[in-house]
């Protein structure tokens, strides 16, 4: 049973509507592969899984991210900017441990193609704050945090392909990488002492060398090439092996940087502040990203928003890998539900995921509908 | 009024005959009184007890939802479709056969690949190289996901594989398997490998209790008569007994016996003529009986056992002791 249709939700979608917004209602049924390959087979156990006639994996849909950006890149108009808006159940298995609803109502919106992306972000921001204040809950707490920062560290940090791999995923995955720091290391070298000579004899060769060895260490062993990967690949990874030398844990002094990086927290503009003395000091370039942030907060504070009030933090992320940029949630100051109220945040890499041939920016939110209904009582 | 206390037994296969010889051991002659394609059946002498005959697969439902009081199944099974498995059924006993690992074998042709860390590695670069995930073809999709969840592998896509899993990933289907295996010579024959860490679980036949059956104290005794027998053939199977009987046979030497091959002494010490009743694990016979002969003993007498019924029974305690913990809510 549902609790949803409203007027008030009616009410909602129209603010959406009168900000440009075009209403969709995607179909319910849903393929199951876009949500388990972009939100990862973790969702697989949350989810209504039913297969048709074909054989072919359908599920009752998630969420509606997913299915508003394949009718988005089905329209023909895929790579103009277009938003749209949506209001309808969604389905998801309850938690063991918290139980909860399988069957709630979503509303949000997700916009793509826009260039301006600075502005773009903060006008998300305060939609979702007008629709919790639709509500009636015109102060909540805001947590927000810039996944583009992180990869903007890593990126310009001095270390190993596998290494940088390794910490995107976990921060994706994790919302406290930095506690994760310590037991981090890539086990890899340890094992594999037999490749020693190897990977000693790959340092600094070149990948046409790697390739070549890794085909006669094939042929020697009586290997037929079968499955997935190709040699190059698997000559690639020996070279990224042999790169990140003897040393299977992160060098101690970069491991304090990304602690210190983390530990940035607070209002966006001191945090902005910090962040540009951290780079200053650690010498390492992070100008486009830290531009973004302070240029995202310029537009939230030209929006009337007090940006004083927005808890921001490096170490924040929404356990999702389809963000990029922003991610943000709205909870209750006086907690009385579990859980965010609102939450949303950029994920430009999704698309293209989902078969566009050129990247499309794409930010979004969702706002959990009898969450909010209940903080009225 | 409740269903009468039923047992499932496995229907068909090598697990089915293991399942009748398991029995047969333990005294129970399971019997089809309407014939042999009859799916419902009984014990000979035990009417109180019915046999359903279900797929390995049916029995872990049934199981799960409490239909059936015991059931034989693999451990696999059980822990792929239930989670949380320890809520809702209680495992009484390996049974010592249908062996089978769950392992996650690669190509063979991935020398860089032997530990589970590789293969997170291995999977995140896969994703960004080819914009897609890396293929996991398997039936067992819970327990790789959560096997995977443990070893921090998020960048995968599981691909349903009703039969001929290790074929996958040489059809092009997926990149890698999980999937049973006994000797691994299966894998080897379609190229793959085992990951060094990436055995999942080592699974056997299990006699599973279920939870959410009927445990009135008239289906308690059954249990515990059933469970007597079935214990007390896995202690026969555990010893022979050996006798003997010697002048010099004493406390030192029984002591000595007990240290090094692990006997007991059921009936208690040498009598006062130096008679003697050990049981002993049968790899220890006949060292046991090199030394009875040493200390001064003419003849040694070695029979197996049929039965040794004991007064505990470890196994109804493990059917009590899961009953009365925390219940499913």
């Amino acid at each position: 049973m549902s609790v949803a249709p409203a007027p008030r939700n009616d009410t909602l979608l129209a603010s959406f509507e009168r900000a440009g917004y075009l209403r969709v209602a995607p179909s319910i049924l849903q393929p199951a592969g876009p949500f388990l390959d972009l939100s990862g087979e973790d969702i697989r156990k949350r989810m209504y899984l039913t297969t048709d006639a074909q054989g072919r994996e359908l599920c009752l849909r998630p969420d509606l991210t997913i299915p508003v950006s394949r009718e988005y890149l089905a329209s023909g108009g895929a790579g103009r900017p277009q938003g749209y808006c949506y209001l309808g159940p969604v389905f998801r298995q309850p938690r063991a441990e918290t139980g909860g609803a399988s069957e709630f109502w979503q509303a949000g919106i997700e916009s793509f193609g826009r260039m301006d992306t600075a502005a773009a972000d903060a006008e998300m921001l305060a939609l979702g704050l007008e629709a919790a204040a639709h509500f009636g809950l015109s102060e909540p707490i805001i947590r927000m945090g810039d996944l583009g920062l992180f990869s903007a560290l890593v990126a310009a940090l001095k270390l190993a392909p596998a290494w940088k791999r390794r910490l995107i995923k976990d921060f994706n995955h994790k919302s406290s990488l930095a506690q994760d720091l310590d037991r981090l290391s890539i086990g890899a070298i340890q094992a594999q002492a037999e490749y020693q000579g190897v990977l000693s004899a790959l340092a600094g060769s070149d990948p046409r060398a790697a390739h070549a060895l890794v085909t006669d260490l094939l042929s020697i062993a009586g290997i037929a090439a079968v499955g997935g990967r190709s040699v190059g690949e698997i000559a690639d990874r020996f070279l990224d092996q042999a790169a990140l030398g003897a040393s299977a844990t992160l060098p101690g002094e970069t491991r304090a940087l990304i602690e210190r990086f983390l530990a940035v927290a607070g209002e966006p503009d001191d945090a902005a502040a910090e962040l540009r003395a951290f780079a200053r000091d650690a010498n390492v370039a992070l100008d486009p990203a830290l531009d973004l942030l302070e240029s995202r907060t310029g537009f939230l504070a030209a929006r009337g928003i007090d940006v004083r009030r927005i808890h921001f933090s490096t170490a924040f992320g929404r356990g999702l890998d389809y963000y990029t940029g922003l991610v943000f949630e709205l909870h209750d100051p006086r907690a009385r539900v579990a859980g965010q109220l609102v939450a949303g945040g950029r994920y430009d890499a999704l698309l293209t995921r989902l078969g566009s041939a050129t990247p499309i920016p794409a930010v979004g939110f969702s706002v959990w509908i009898e969450r909010l209904a209940q903080l009225q009582g | 009024m409740s269903q009468p206390f039923t047992i499932a037994v496995p229907s068909k296969g090598r697990l089915q005959e293991n399942a009748e010889t398991f029995f047969a051991r333990a005294g129970f002659d399971l019997i089809k009184p309407r014939g042999a394609r009859d799916y419902r059946g009984g014990i000979a002498g035990l009417p109180a007890v019915g046999v359903a005959y279900h797929s390995a697969s049916e029995i872990v439902d049934l199981l799960a939802q409490g239909s059936v009081h015991f059931g034989l199944t693999g451990e696999d099974l059980v822990r792929e479709q239930i989670a949380d498995a320890e809520e809702q059924i209680i495992f009484i006993d390996g049974l010592g056969f249908g062996h089978a690992n769950v392992v996650v074998a690669v190509p063979q042709a991935w020398i860089d690949v032997r530990s589970m860390a590789d293969l997170d590695d291995v999977a995140t670069a896969f994703r960004i190289k080819h914009e897609r995930k890396m293929r996991v073809a398997t039936k067992y999709i819970n327990l790789t996901r959560n096997f995977f969840a443990v070893h921090g592998i998020a960048d995968y896509r599981i691909v349903e594989s009703a039969g001929a899993t290790e074929a996958a990933p040489a059809a092009g289907i997926a990149e890698l398997i999980v999937d049973i295996t006994t000797t691994g010579a299966t894998l080897a024959a379609n190229g793959l490998k085992m990951i060094e860490d990436g055995v999942i679980l080592r699974s056997q036949a299990n006699l599973v209790a279920a939870r959410a059956a009927q445990w009135g104290s008239a289906e308690r005794d059954i249990a515990r008569g059933v469970l007597d027998r079935i214990a007390a053939r896995k202690s026969a199977n555990a010893f022979h007994e050996v006798r003997t009987r010697f002048a010099r046979c004493d406390d030192a030497l029984l002591a000595e016996a007990k240290q090094r091959f692990e006997v007991e002494a059921p009936f208690g010490g040498p009598t006062s003529s130096g008679m003697l009743t050990l049981h002993c694990p049968p790899r220890h016979v006949h060292a046991l009986a090199s030394l009875l002969r040493e200390k001064g003993a003419d003849h040694v007498a070695v029979v197996e056992l049929e039965y040794v019924f004991s007064r505990t029974n470890a196994l109804y305690a493990a059917l009590e002791a899961g009953l009365s913990s925390v219940s499913r809510p």
